[in-house]
Parts: C-alpha cells; structure tokens; sequence
C-alpha cells in the first residue's frame, strides 16, 4: 500500500524549476532513498512534502488523504516527521528539555518522564541530559534531533543527510537505528550522499536530476544504470 | 474650479507626500536592504541633518551647501555609531533595534540639553505660484524632484560604481566577498554612514518646511517605517514602488478627511499588505521577474 | 515538594531562576518585608512605591513576549494605553457604585487583549517576524499616540468621557472595592499599595507556572528554532499570538493601574519616550527571566527618579547609555547575570560541603 504518494509535483521560483512534475510512490514499511546531485531538488523536494513550500501544481497523498493544503504543522499530526540537515536543536535548551518539548505533545506527566529517560537510553545521551544543546559535539546534536524525529512515532520519518558529518563508525550506527525502527514499521524517505549507507539500508532508491525523477530502482540496479554514472561524472566535470 | 486644476490638486498632493516618503525612507531602507540592520535612531540621524541645515544657514552659508553639510555631518556620524556600536552586534538583529533605541534616546535628550527645546527656523525660500483659486509652494517641487534625484543617485551609486558592485556582492554571499579580498567591514561601515547621511539630506532638505524640535525625528520614522515594511529589502524595487503606493493612500485619504487620516491610512494599508506580501512589495516583484 | 498538586510543582523550572528552600526562603522574606514597608512608612513613599509596582506588570509582559517568546514588540505601551483610556470612559460613564471600578479593570485590560489578538492574527499569520515585528509595533504605538492627542475637540467625546487630546483624560475614580461598611476606596497609598502588592503577587506566581508549563516550553522552543517547533506539531503562530495577547492584557492591567493610580492618563503614555522605558528596564534586569525582570525594573525605576532630581533630560540619557551599554557588554542582562553568578556560587559551596 502507498503511504506516500507524489502526483506531478511543480516548483519554480521564477523560471527556475526546482522540481518538474516529480512522481514518486512511497510504500508503507520500506527504507527508500533519494540521491542526486547537488542542486538536483532533493531538499526542496521534502520541503514540499513538509509544507514549508507550496507547490505550483501537483498533489501530495499521504495514507490516502490528500495533504497538500496542509500547514506544516497539521502534517506532523497526521504522522509525518523530520531531521533537517543542519541540525535544528534547540541549542539554549538543556538536553533533556529539547526531549521534553519533543515528547509533551502525546506524553503527561509520568508517562512523559519515562519516555524522556528511554530516549535518553536509547541516545547515549544519559550522562549529558542537563547539559545545553548547544555545547554537544555535531554528532551527539544530530543524534538528539533524530531522537526528537523519532519520538514522534511517525509512519513515515524523512531524514535529510542522517549521516552528514559522522565517521564511517557512527554512520554505520544509525544505519543499524534506521533498520531497527523500520522493523518496527517505521517508513523512511532520505536523503544521502553517503553511498555506504545507501547500501546498507535502502531497499528502493530514486535518483533526481534537475528537479526530476531520473532513475528509480534497487541500488544495484542503480549503480548498474550507465546513465547515472553519467550525471554524477557530469557534474564531477563540471 | 475646472477639472485640470483638480487634476493639478491631487498630483501636487501625491508629489509632496511621495517625496516625503521616500526621502524619509530611503537612508533607512539603504541599511535595512544593505545590512539587514533596523536603525531605530533614524529619525535622529534626521534630525542631526536639519539641525546642522539651519545652524549653517545661520552662520551665511547658502542653503543647498547648508543642506550638504547637514548630509555630510550625519553621514560622519553614523560612522561613528557603526564604528562603536553596530559593528558589534551584526549577528543579533533584534539587539541592535534595541541598542540604536537606547542612541535614539541619548540623541533627543542630549540635544534639548545642548541646544534647548527648539531651534530657530530657516525660511521656506522660492515662495509660491498660482493654479487656479489655490496657490502652491514651489519648494515642494523641489523636494519632489530631490526625491526623484535621490532614487536616481542611488540607482547608479549601487550599479554603476565600484563600491556599489562591492557593497551588492557583499551583501549577497558575505563570506565569499570577504575571501575575495573586500574589506567587508569597511563596506558595512561605508554602507551605515551613506543611510545615515541619506538622512541627514531629508532632515536638510525638510528643514525650511517646519519646527526644528529634538523630537522632530519621531514626525519621520513612522512614515520611514511603513515605506520599508511595505517594500521590503531592494531599495528600488521596493522603496520606490512603496512609496508611491502609499502617496496615493496617503494623498487621498488626507484630502478626504485630514492629515490624521492620512496616516492612519499609511498604517491601515501596511498591515494589510504585510498580511497578503510578507516579504513585501520587492519580495513580491522579485519572485515575479526571477 | 512532592506533595503539592502538579501545577505547584511548576513554580520552579528550567525557564525559571530561583529554585530549592534558599529560594523560596529569601523569596518569603522579601515579601514578608514588603508587607510590613507600609507600617514603617508614610503615605507619599507608599504611594510612590505603588507607582513602580504599577509598571513592573508591563516589564512582565515584554519579558513573556520579548524574553520567553523570542519576538520583540515595541507596542507593549499601546496596550498600556489603551487599556488606561478604556478605564478612564467606562468609569467616567459608569461610576464607581457597585464595585464598578474593578469590573472596569477587567474590561479595560479585556479590550487590550482584543486589540492585540487583531494586531497579532494580521502580523503572526503575515509571517512578520524579527525586526519587523518590532516595527510596525511601534508604528501602531505612535500612531495612537497621535490619534490621542489630536482629540482635543469637544466632538471627541465617548458618552460622559472627553479624550481631551495632548493634555489626556482625568478625574477619573480609582478603584473602589464594595464592602459592608462602606466601600473602600484605593486611592494612591496603604489600601492600593496592598491590592497591588497582591495582585503582584498572582500574576508572579501565576507566571512562573505558567513558562514551565508545557506552554511555556513551546513559547522557548519558538525562539530558539520556530522551524524545529513547527515540525514537532506546534502551530507556532498560534502559540505566538496567544503569548502576544498575554503580554498584552499585562500591559494593559498596568494601564488601568497606572490611570486608577494617578486618576488621569495622556496620550504621551504611548509615545516614543514612554515605549523605551519598558524596554530598557527589562534589558538591564535580564528578558528571559521573571524574577530577574522584577528585580531590574524595580533597581531602574529607582535610579531613574533619584536621577531626574538634576532634570529628567539628563536621567533619559542616563538611561540611553545604560540600554547601549547592556547590549554591547552584558546582553542577557545585570540582574540576571548576577544572579546566576550567585546561585553558581551557591552550588559550588554546597558541593564543596559534602
């Protein structure tokens, strides 16, 4: 079943198209990745599926309800979440705080404090909960900004570069904690440059190239396809 | 009355008011568009410009000199708060609202202890002509042409000079104008020092036409204000377009129902444009054009 | 404390400074003091601390607005304004008779409210933010100062109320309780030191629950990343408005004060002089603070009239170096930083106890 359904999806900031009618199934339960190079409409793309653009024309469905007028925030509700790419914690915040305001909205009291302490866990970030956000190292921010994503219990959680600015050990981290959510039904639609990390978790991969869908496929296949070894190589030149 | 002396009416009308607003504007929109900075101290910068207009005049300079150096003394002094103040708190916006708020205050308090509660005036020179049953002061047109050279100056200060060509790049991509070797600092400094000398000339130019107060500032920024929330961040694109925009409100609702009417008029209009334009008119046209 | 009902509980808080018995012991005294100063004073120094009690309520909103909600208004003395000239036409109509004078409070500080849900839906729902925010606050501000003071005609009148233009409204009665015996009435000492002191008080507390509240969270959260809040479910223009109209009815209820105080009200009330004073007593205090709100509105307000004994042109400009100044050195506040220097000083004795 679809969770996630893009119909002739347009965005041009004046006469640049961003993305060109972009069509893209989603389907409930998978790990799909999207790639591409710089420039090609991936970031713009989720802020369409968000709700902080509007598009020009096109649809968005999610779980069969049409989404598109939504604002943002009504989006979240419906069981949408995100983790931008530059980590968006509240950095004057204390840690555990930045959990709190994550978690306050479907948790009380008690209940609150408990799934507080097992985010905390589940984190690594136990020792640092008083600490300020701001003062954590750029992969503990990430991880707390995945954490608050994820407390949402979303159906679908867009990561947009998970991995951006972690070693090889903690990308190989949360590629273990993408699968291990995703087996307990979470959908996942991101974003990665880290064609390591696209291996290991996506199950489908689509590749977008000047704002449209150029390729779609299982990442052998995609690897495989000449044609994208041609844009990447394109832009390498470039 | 015939209809052409009308038509003469609400022209002449829409011109004082379009030049009002521009002139107060423009040294305000300069830093906003340029820096991203609100100088709450604008009117002060106005005010420094008339009060130096009319003490030169005093002293036997002609007026158009006195009005340069009205211009050319605010300009020094808004380097000078660039240099001790602004140039500070460029990576906290809404601080420098309020520290240029605290100046605001420093200005008007220490001017009615240093030169009283108000000044003697200049004279409006050139006197005035007849249309019709009415008669109507030619300084104004000089203002309304002022006004228009003023657009005119800016558009080729900033596309035609080499500091503009600078001071645009700087603005657009900071860091990467910084690696190319601009002195971005001495940019925002020259940027600072032309807005406020920009409101030194209005102050100058307004000074024959009413009360020299220490508050005269305040008669301004609100007229200031409403034309750069409306246009947004282009000088030209925006602050042009707004200003004439909102001399028509302004002309005919002051016609209609008097000079209160008129203002609020300006601010009726403002919040309801923000509402439909958030990022404003140059927002607006800029997404139009690109 | 954990035997007191839950909302109690949120009377310390991470968006609180001041927590533990020392605390609340200090707390307990301080006003245990102030409940007692009467005693040992005479009725013009009441009256006159009543007038800087009458002021810290609008200090309180622009910290909620400003400090807690990150969005910087400058039209806090509009709301002061308009509800002191609501105060002031209802009860020149109405009177004072049947404890008028206080349903004339709640209606006043009403209006306001609905002034700033107006204001507010067109400003957070057109996505003004940051600077602009701060702007055309204070364009609405001066242009009711204007209005006001035009209103000099005899037209200008609302039923038995004249607006009087530049020289304002006066005469009107100050708040009356009705009572057994015979009303009583505050006029500007003992009685109305009490009432304020009180209501003080509850709007202190009342407030500190509140921003560690849950609400509270999200107000914080919105400044420090609206984007972060918003895709966490928040609808953060809601939350901004809502904040907006709080700051807004506490303004207003130092209006009413501040007219039942004095029994007159002008138009320069919202000028541009006027709207600084808040602004600076709060940036000198500490914004993102309660307490440190209070205490620094309190110190300033008194420096500031021990100032104007040499003119008070020279104490504003006092008070234009003192703003800059606390940008410039010390941007989150004296009184704050003080503060927080103490409590670290606390904790490392204590620490160093054990």
């Amino acid at each position: 079943m679809a969770l996630l359904e893009l119909r002739g999806l347009n965005k041009h900031f004046g006469g640049l198209h961003v993305t060109n009618s972009v069509d893209l199934v989603l389907e409930a339960g998978e790990i799909h990745c999207l790639i591409g190079p710089n420039g090609a409409g991936k970031s713009t793309l989720f802020r369409l599926i968000l709700g902080e653009h509007h598009p020009g024309s096109g649809d968005i469905l999610f779980a069969g309800e049409n989404i598109t007028a939504l604002k943002p925030f009504a989006r979240i509700h419906r069981g949408l979440s995100v983790k931008f790419q530059v980590p968006g914690v509240f950095k004057g915040l204390s840690v555990r705080q930045n959990l709190e305001i994550a978690l306050q909205r479907t948790h009380r009291s008690v209940e609150l404090a408990r799934g507080i302490d097992r985010l905390l866990t589940f984190l690594n970030l136990e020792a640092e909960q008083m600490q300020t956000a701001g003062n954590l190292s750029h992969g503990q921010k990430q991880w707390l900004e995945i954490g608050m994503a994820i407390s949402l219990k979303p159906q679908l959680l867009l990561l947009d570069e998970p991995t951006a600015g972690m070693s090889p050990e903690e990308t190989h981290q949360t590629g273990e904690m993408v699968q291990r959510l995703n087996a307990d039904g979470m959908t996942v639609l991101a974003i990665e440059h880290d064609m390591a990390f696209v291996r290991q978790v996506a199950q489908r991969v689509t590749v977008l190239h000047l704002g449209q869908v150029f390729a779609q496929g299982s990442i052998d296949e995609i690897v495989a396809d000449e044609r994208v070894a041609a844009i990447y190589l394109g832009q390498a030149h470039a | 009355m015939d209809i052409a002396t009308h038509i003469f009416s609400a022209l002449y009308q829409f011109g004082d008011a379009f030049a009002f607003l521009v002139l107060s504007a423009c040294g305000l929109a300069v830093i906003f568009g340029m820096m991203g900075v609100i100088n709450l101290a604008h009117g002060e910068f106005i005010m420094c410009g008339a009060y130096v207009t009319a003490s030169t005049v005093h002293l036997g300079l002609p007026l158009p000199l006195a009005i340069l150096a009205g211009a050319i003394v605010a300009a020094l002094v808004g380097a000078l708060v660039e240099l001790v103040v602004i140039r500070h708190l460029y990576d906290r916006p809404l601080d420098t609202i309020v520290a240029t708020w605290g100046l605001s205050l420093i200005a008007t308090q220490g001017t009615l202890i240093l030169v009283g509660s108000s000044m003697a005036g200049v004279g409006t020179p050139f006197g005035s002509f007849q249309v019709g049953e009415y008669s109507y002061s030619i300084y104004r047109l000089v203002l309304f042409a002022s006004a228009l050279g003023v657009l005119g100056g800016l558009y080729m200060l900033f596309n035609w000079t080499r500091f503009g060509v600078l001071a645009r790049a700087t603005i657009q991509v900071p860091h990467m104008a910084a690696a190319l070797g601009v002195d971005t600092r001495l940019i925002y400094s020259l940027t600072f020092a032309c807005g406020a000398g920009l409101a030194g000339l209005a102050g100058g130019l307004y000074a024959p036409t009413m009360t020299l107060v220490p508050t005269m500032g305040a008669t301004f920024i609100m007229e200031a204000f409403v034309t750069v929330v409306i246009g947004g961040a282009d000088v030209f694109l925006g602050t042009a377009p707004a200003g004439a925009i909102l001399a028509v409100v302004k002309s005919v609702m002051t016609s209609w129902q008097g000079q209160l009417f008129g203002q609020i008029g300006l601010l009726v209009a403002v919040i309801i444009v923000v509402r439909v334009l958030p990022k404003g008119i140059s927002g607006f046209l800029l997404r139009e054009r690109t | 404390m954990n035997g007191l009902p839950g909302f109690l509980r949120r009377l310390e808080g991470p968006q609180t400074v001041g927590r533990g018995p020392a605390f609340w012991i200090t707390f307990a005294i301080v006003f245990a003091i102030a409940c007692a100063y009467p005693l040992f004073s005479d009725g013009y120094t009441v009256g006159n601390t009543v007038y800087f009690f009458v002021w810290v309520f609008i200090a309180l909103s622009l910290c909620v607005i400003w400090g807690y909600g990150g969005s910087l208004s400058f039209g806090q003395t509009a709301f002061f304004g308009i509800a002191g000239y609501s105060y002031g036409i209802l009860t020149l109509n109405f009177g004072s008779a049947y404890g008028f004078t206080l349903a004339a409070l709640v209606l006043a500080v009403v209006i306001a409210a609905l002034f700033a849900l107006l204001l507010g839906y067109f400003m957070f729902f057109g996505r003004i933010a940051g600077v602009f925010l701060g702007i055309v606050t204070l364009a609405v501000t001066l242009m009711l100062e204007r209005f006001m003071a035009q209103t000099a005609g005899p037209e200008w009148r609302i039923g038995a109320a004249r607006l009087n233009g530049f020289n304002g409204m006066s005469a009107m009665p100050p708040l009356t309780i009705p009572w057994s015996g015979g009303d009583i009435v505050l006029l500007a000492d003992i009685g109305l030191y009490y009432a304020v002191l009180g209501l003080l008080l509850l709007v202190y507390l009342g407030l500190r629950i509140l921003m560690n509240s849950s609400f509270g969270n999200v107000i914080v959260a919105i400044r420090e990343n609206p984007e972060r809040a918003e895709m966490l479910g928040y609808d953060v223009r809601k939350y901004q408005l809502i904040t907006f109209v709080i700051g807004a009815a506490l303004a207003g209820i130092s209006g009413v004060l501040y007219t039942a105080w004095g029994q007159y009200i002008t138009p320069s009330s919202m000028g541009m002089t006027a709207a600084a004073l808040p602004l600076i007593w709060v940036a000198v205090g500490g914004r993102s603070d309660l307490t440190s709100t209070v205490i620094g509105t309190l110190v300033v307000l008194a420096a500031f009239q021990a100032l104007t004994i040499y003119g008070s042109q020279y104490a504003l400009v006092f008070m234009g170096v003192l703003l800059v100044l606390t940008v410039l050195i010390a941007p989150n506040g004296l009184v704050l930083g003080a503060m927080n220097l103490i409590s670290r000083l606390v904790a490392r004795r204590s620490k160093g106890d054990v």
